[in-house]
């Protein structure tokens, strides 16, 4: 049952995914004018203008060029980067370990300081201790990250000269770019963990426990924890698709060498087929971090293999 | 009256008032002082704070404080106009998608599903890269993002209005669907809607102001908090006020606008438990 209810989310991603190749295939036709224009000037040779035309297949029927953007896709031929004519794939596999550690990191980072928070706010509910943690998870979710960061290396790099100001070379360089890209998603998993929390303590299961003498401590830690568990984990993992939307911004700050920061560079460069290639990449990622959260949460819940 | 005073009680409500308290002083100061923020004075490059320039300058000589002013209303202003067109946009397609049901409800809600299945800044940041510079091709950006949580969210609530006896009743009548739309259902869906708007403004704000950070939004020499940040944190070992002040303001901004959309949902929650 639970196999098959997976199989069939696994099958409906698939339509979905072709979706956001779709629409990353038709970014490029939203360059206003003509995309050649844009990228070598109105004073360029008919030549050159021809040749690129030709490379990037533009000199052919829109269906066309659709079919060979999906063949190109699933035969691991992304395209070209205009810049320096590498292969569009290869210089996003080069960046993406950097991203896949700074968002390792972030993750891990949240989680640890997120599920704390969240049970001692649930606990102490409606509370001082409540109202802090509440307190940072609203100034969590407030802060840009392009502004947070400037500010923790103003304080930690330039002030207190603790950790470099950017990079990935010296040692502790990941710490401020972590926290930057971590306080929102604590923030967010925090407030996620304490509201699921006092859901779990407030269901029957919990109130016939307690009718039962089972003691305060094994109620929260052992049954509703257990509870609370479901929505918090799914939070979680549709968090690490949205980590990347957040590594494009945070990357940049921090001169972070990820798919973020190549993202940014083939946008300033107007490296079409590369802009496509990352925000292809970044999206399939968060299509599958959706799919990992509805499978963990059809794993973990058994009511909604029922639904 | 006795609504808003209750609302006006709420402690979110009375933080969001003081976080709201600096940027309107310096909209206020920024107007008094009547400096001009596109004025370049190479005599006052990075100068400090003084009674000319109350909160200093930037590289070029220019005033910080009617920069920061003028950031914050073009926030606001893309941050309105993109809410309201987003609503517009999402709340029609929601409820026709609702409303009519079939393929027409099915090729919408793909669309909704295909947008969702990007973090929303990356499509808003492809988005606006490819139709280049300005803030009308910014506002575009953010609207073709920021429609979808309109749509799934009226396309839900009219799902569940429609069978309502009221509903059945006007199209007894004969009422036509456009009629139905703004005169019933619109009424009684507005809530968790105003909702979805007060935080939907919170995240356009950041979203602008990130685009231009990025260099995909507004241009020089017009002023953005997102521009000023990025410009300030050039300058961070040399003036570092510069990149303090546009960040400070935008953050109280987002703030206040959360707290308050905190507060309206509570309230609104209740109300709508209550009337169940």
């Amino acid at each position: 049952m639970l196999m098959r209810m997976m199989g069939s989310r696994i099958l409906q991603a698939a339509p979905t995914l072709l979706g956001v190749a779709t629409l990353v295939f038709l970014l490029l036709h939203l360059v206003p004018g003509d995309p050649v224009d844009a990228l070598l000037g109105e004073m360029a040779l008919a030549t050159d203008r021809e040749a690129l035309r030709h490379a990037m297949h533009l000199d052919e029927p829109l269906a066309a060029q659709y079919i060979h953007f999906l063949g190109g896709l699933l035969s691991g031929n992304w395209g070209q980067s205009l810049m320096d004519g590498r292969p569009v794939l290869a210089l996003i596999l080069e960046r993406l370990p950097a991203t896949a550690e700074l968002a390792g990191c972030s993750l891990v980072l949240a989680l640890i300081f997120a599920l704390p928070l969240g049970f001692w706010a649930a606990r102490h509910t409606g509370r001082i201790q409540d109202m802090t943690a509440m307190s940072f998870s609203l100034f969590g979710i407030s802060i840009p990250n392009f502004w947070l960061g400037p500010m923790l290396m103003l304080i930690f790099s330039v002030g207190l000269g603790w950790l470099p100001v950017s990079g990935m070379d010296q040692p502790g360089s990941i710490v401020l770019p972590a926290i930057t890209l971590g306080t929102a998603l604590a923030a967010v998993l925090s407030r996620m963990a304490r509201s699921s929390w006092l859901e779990a303590m407030s269901t029957d299961a919990i109130r016939t426990g307690r009718a039962m003498g089972v003691s305060e401590h094994i109620l929260w830690w052992r049954h509703a924890a257990r509870l609370a568990a479901i929505p918090v984990v799914t939070m979680f993992a549709l968090q690490m698709g949205a980590v990347l939307g957040g590594a494009v911004i945070t990357e940049t700050v921090f001169d972070w060498p990820g798919l973020g920061r190549l993202t940014i560079e083939a946008i300033q460069r107007r490296d079409y087929p590369l802009v496509q290639g990352c925000v292809l990449l970044i999206a399939v990622f968060y299509v599958l971090a959706n799919l990992l959260a509805d499978m963990l949460a059809m794993w973990l819940d058994p009511r909604q293999r029922k639904a | 009256m006795q609504d808003t005073r209750l609302f006006l009680r709420r402690p979110s409500v009375r933080l969001a008032l003081v976080c709201l308290f600096i940027p309107v002083l310096l909209l206020l100061a920024a107007g008094l002082h009547g400096a001009d923020g596109h004025q370049v004075d190479l005599d006052a490059v990075l100068a400090g704070i003084s009674v000319v320039h109350p909160l200093g300058c930037d590289a070029l000589g220019r005033d910080v404080l009617a920069r920061v002013a003028e950031g914050l209303r073009l926030s606001m202003g893309v941050g309105m106009a993109v809410v309201v067109l987003g609503a517009i946009t999402g709340i029609t397609l929601g409820i026709i998608s609702g409303w009519v049901s079939g393929w027409v409800d099915n090729v919408l809600m793909r669309l909704a599903d295909i947008v969702l299945s990007f973090p929303g800044i990356l499509l808003a940041i492809a988005l606006a890269a490819m139709l280049g510079p300005g803030v009308d091709k910014l506002i575009i950006a953010l609207v073709a993002v920021g429609w979808v949580g309109f749509a799934r969210l009226s396309r839900a609530q009219v799902l569940s209005l429609k069978a309502a006896p009221f509903v059945e009743a006007a199209v007894g009548c004969g009422s036509g669907v456009a009629y139905i739309g703004w005169r019933h259902l619109l009424p009684n869906i507005a809530a968790p809607l105003l909702v979805e708007a007060s935080f939907g403004l919170a995240a356009v704000i950041i979203g602008e102001a990130g685009l231009s950070f990025l260099g995909v939004g507004v241009q020089p020499p017009d002023a953005s908090l997102g521009t000023m940040i990025r410009e300030g944190t050039r300058l961070m070992l040399v003036s570092p006020m510069l990149v303090v002040w546009p960040g400070l303001v935008l953050f109280l901004m987002v703030m206040a606008v959360n707290l308050l959309g905190d507060a309206l949902r509570d309230i609104l929650d209740v109300r709508m438990k209550s009337s169940a």
